[in-house]
C-alpha cells in the first residue's frame, strides 16, 4: 500500500505539451479515478505512473521514493490495460502466473496463487483456457487476476470497462469496489465515463486539457463545481447553463426571465447562470417556455424547453408526467441552488457563503 | 475462370448444359498438360527402362536413387545444399526478426526510406549483382586464406577450415550471399508482422517485470511465429531453387549443391540417364516440399482474443 504524489508532473510530446504540470496526492488505500474527456492527458498521466512513458518535468512519489526513473517493474505496481493485452499463446493460468514465474516464484506457490486469484475471480474453471476462448467479461477479469496476483501496492485501470457492453458494466463497477475494499490496495483508475467515477471513487480528478478542473470527493465535485466545465461534466444529463446579467441578486435572462438569487454575488452584465435538470420546476398553464422534446426513461422524464430567445434549457420530471411538444410553460428555479460563473468558466461565489444544503 | 464461363452460354441459348460440359473438357486437357512433366519425372524416377517419353513403368525400381545416393555424389550434394541453405535461412531469420521488430516499432523520419531501400536490393536482378559481389569476396577471400593458412601447417585441416569458411568456393560465402539475398523481403515479411502485434503486449510484460529479452523468448517470438514460418519459407524455397550462385562461387566437385550435380549430370557427354536425373529431381523436390508442410502447421496458427478495441 502506498501513497503517490504526483508534483507538477508535464508531459511534453515532440514540442506540444500534453500534461501542463498537475499536483495530486493519492492516499495509501484511497480509489482514485483520473476523469476527463478524451484528449486531455488522463491516459499519459497513467502511463507515466506506471513508467511506460518519460516524466518530462515534476516528480513522481511513491512510498516517499521518486520514481521517476525507476523502471516499470521494480514501481511495485500493476496495471491493467484498456485492450486487456493478455498474451494470447498463454493460457488463463500462465497469463495470470506469468509475472510470478518470471520471478522464479517456485511452481507450486504460483499454482497456488494463481488458485486463490481464479477462486477470488470466479475463473477456477477456465484456468485452461486461452483467452480467445473466453467472453469480453473473463478476459476482464483475467486482466484483473493478472494484476492482482502480484499482490501490488499500486493497481492502475486504463479505461477498463470501456470494452464491455452496458450490463456488465454496471456488474464490473459493483465487483471492483468489493475488489477494492477486499484487497486494500491504492487504486489510480482513468476513464472518461462520469458515471464510472461517481459510482467507484473515493476521490475524483477531473482533468482537461492538461490541467487539474478541480478534485475531490464525488458529491463535492457535483454539488460544488469549481467552474462550468466539471459543472457540466459531472452529472447527466449535464447542468444547464445560460448567460444573462446580474444586479442587485436579481438574475434576467436574455428573455426578460427572472431568477432571484443571493444579494452576496454583487453585479455583473455578462455572467453565466447554473443550474442542474432537477432544481428546475415547471408550472403548468404559465409563459416564457416551450416543449421542444420529452424523453421518458419510465423513472424520469427529461424535458427539453426553449425561450423565445433561443436559450434552451433541460428540467427532470416524475417518470409519468404528461407533457406535449410545443406546450406553453413557466419555470420556477430553486434559487438555493444556483450557481454563477464567470464568462471565463470560473464559478462566482457570494460575499457570504451560502451552505448548500445537501 | 469457372463463373465466366459458365454466365457465358446463359445468354447465348446454346443448352447450357452441353456448354458448361465442353467448358470442363477444356479445363481438364489444359490441366492434363501441365501436370504431365510432373509425372513423367515422378513415373520414370521410380521406372527401369525410364526414357522421354511419358509411359507408365513395367515395374517399379528404387535402382535411380540407389545409384544417385550411392555410386554418384548424391548424398554429398544433398548435405551442401542442405547445410548452406538451411545456415542461410536461419541467419535470415534471426536478422529479419531483430531488423523487422526494429523498424516495426521506430518512429525515426529514416524508416520510409530505409524500408524502401531495403527492397530496392530485392529489385536488382541477382545476376547484375554478381560481378561487383564476386570482386568483395574476392578480396574477404584472400584474408580469410592468410588467416586460415596463418592458423595452423597441418595440411588435412587447412583443406577442412578453407572449405568451409572460404567466402569462394566454400560454405560461408554462399550462406553469406543467400542471406543478403533473401533478408529484404524477409525482413518486410516480419516488419509487417510485428506491426500487427500490439505494443500493449510489450508494455504489459514490462510491468509483469520481464527483460527484454524475456519479453522476445515468452511473448513476442511465439506471437510472431506464423511471420517467421512465412519467411523462413520464403527464403528456404528461394534460396533452394537457385542455380547461378554456386555456379559462379563454387568450383570444387566436394561443394557442388544439387542443382549443380543435376546441370553437370545432364551435360554429361554418354548418353543421358533419364532415371537418374527425374530421381535427382524428386530429390531436389522433396525439401521445399517438407519445409512448406513444416511451415504450414505454423502458417495458419494465428492468434486472437488477447486484445480488444
Amino acid at each position: 500500500m502506498s501513497k503517490i504524489e504526483l508534483r507538477g508532473i508535464k508531459k511534453d510530446y515532440q514540442g506540444t505539451e500534453i500534461v501542463k504540470g498537475i499536483d495530486i496526492t493519492i492516499e495509501e488505500g484511497e480509489f482514485a479515478v483520473i476523469v476527463g474527456p478524451s484528449g486531455c492527458g488522463k491516459s499519459t498521466l497513467l502511463r507515466m505512473i506506471a513508467g511506460l512513458e518519460d516524466i518530462s518535468s515534476g516528480e513522481l512519489v511513491m512510498g516517499g521514493k521518486v520514481m521517476n526513473m525507476v523502471p516499470p517493474d521494480q514501481r511495485e505496481i500493476a496495471m491493467v490495460f484498456q485492450s486487456y493485452a493478455l498474451y494470447p499463446h498463454m493460457t488463463v493460468a500462465d497469463n495470470i502466473g506469468f509475472a510470478l514465474s518470471l520471478k522464479k516464484v517456485p511452481k507450486e506457490e504460483i499454482a497456488k496463487r494463481v488458485k486463490d486469484v481464479a477462486k477470488m475471480l470466479e475463473l477456477e474453471h477456465l484456468l485452461e483456457r486461452k483467452p480467445a476462448a473466453l467472453s469480453g467479461g473473463q478476459r476482464q477479469r483475467v486482466a484483473i487476476g493478472r494484476a492482482i496476483v502480484k499482490r501490488p501496492k499500486v493497481i492502475l485501470f486504463d479505461e477498463p470497462l470501456s470494452n464491455l457492453d452496458a450490463k456488465l458494466r454496471v456488474q464490473m463497477r459493483a465487483e471492483l469496489t468489493k475488489l477494492h475494499r477486499e484487497f486494500g490496495s491504492t487504486i489510480v483508475y482513468v476513464t472518461h465515463d462520469q458515471v464510472e467515477a461517481m459510482t467507484m471513487a473515493q476521490k475524483i480528478v477531473v482533468l482537461h486539457n492538461g490541467h487539474v478542473a478541480q478534485m475531490g470527493a464525488p458529491l463535492d465535485l457535483y454539488h460544488q463545481p469549481d467552474n462550468t466545465f466539471v459543472a457540466q461534466f459531472i452529472g447527466v444529463p449535464k447542468m444547464n447553463l445560460v448567460k444573462g446579467r446580474l444586479q442587485n441578486g436579481l438574475f434576467t435572462l436574455p428573455c426578460g426571465e427572472q431568477v432571484q438569487l443571493d444579494s452576496g454575488y454583487g453585479s455583473a452584465a455578462e455572467l453565466q447562470l447554473g443550474v442542474r435538470p432537477e432544481h428546475l420546476q415547471i408550472v403548468r398553464g404559465g409563459a416564457g417556455w416551450e416543449v421542444d422534446l420529452v424523453e421518458r426513461l419510465g423513472v424520469e422524464t427529461f424535458i427539453h424547453l426553449h425561450c423565445q430567445t433561443q436559450e434552451q434549457l433541460v428540467v427532470r420530471q416524475e417518470g409519468d408526467c404528461q407533457y406535449e411538444v410545443g406546450e406553453k410553460v413557466a419555470l420556477t428555479f430553486a434559487q438555493d441552488r444556483c450557481f454563477l460563473f464567470e464568462t471565463d468558466g470560473k464559478r462566482r461565489l457570494p460575499a457570504v457563503a451560502v451552505a448548500a444544503a445537501c | 475462370m469457372v463463373s465466366l464461363v459458365r454466365e457465358a452460354p446463359m445468354d447465348t441459348c446454346v443448352s447450357g448444359q452441353q456448354a458448361q460440359r465442353r467448358a470442363y473438357v477444356t479445363l481438364v486437357l489444359i490441366s492434363l498438360f501441365c501436370l504431365a512433366p510432373f509425372f513423367w519425372v515422378l513415373l520414370a524416377a521410380f521406372d527401369p527402362k525410364a526414357s522421354q517419353f511419358l509411359r507408365l513403368p513395367d515395374s517399379l525400381t528404387l535402382a535411380h536413387f540407389h545409384n544417385l545416393l550411392t555410386n554418384e555424389s548424391g548424398v554429398r550434394w544433398i548435405m551442401n545444399s542442405v547445410v548452406i541453405i538451411g545456415s542461410a535461412t536461419v541467419l535470415t531469420l534471426i536478422f529479419a526478426g531483430l531488423g523487422g521488430y526494429a523498424l516495426s516499432r521506430t518512429q525515426a523520419w529514416w524508416k520510409r526510406p530505409l524500408l524502401y531501400a531495403i527492397i530496392l536490393v530485392r529489385i536488382v536482378p541477382p545476376p547484375a549483382l554478381i560481378v561487383p559481389v564476386y570482386k568483395v569476396m574476392l578480396t574477404l577471400n584472400g584474408w580469410m586464406h592468410g588467416f586460415i593458412t596463418g592458423l595452423t601447417d597441418d595440411a588435412a585441416l587447412q583443406t577442412t577450415l578453407l572449405r568451409m569458411f572460404s567466402f569462394v568456393d566454400g560454405y560461408l560465402g554462399l550462406i553469406l550471399i543467400y542471406t543478403a539475398l533473401q533478408l529484404p523481403l524477409a525482413i518486410w515479411i516480419m516488419k509487417t508482422f510485428f506491426d500487427a502485434i500490439p505494443k500493449d503486449y510489450e508494455e504489459a510484460a514490462a510491468l509483469d517485470g520481464a527483460s527484454q529479452w524475456q519479453t522476445l523468448r515468452y511473448v513476442l517470438i511465439p506471437l510472431a511465429l506464423p511471420g517467421f514460418a512465412a519467411a523462413g519459407l520464403f527464403a528456404f524455397i528461394n534460396a533452394w531453387g537457385d542455380f547461378l550462385m554456386p555456379l559462379m562461387f563454387t568450383s570444387s566437385p566436394e561443394l557442388q549443391t544439387l542443382p549443380l550435380g543435376m546441370f553437370r549430370a545432364f551435360l554429361r557427354v554418354d548418353a543421358i540417364d533419364y532415371g537418374f536425373l527425374t530421381a535427382l529431381a524428386v530429390i531436389y523436390t522433396l525439401p521445399a516440399v517438407i519445409a512448406f508442410a513444416f511451415a504450414r502447421r505454423f502458417l495458419t496458427q494465428t492468434f486472437s482474443g488477447g486484445v480488444k478495441g
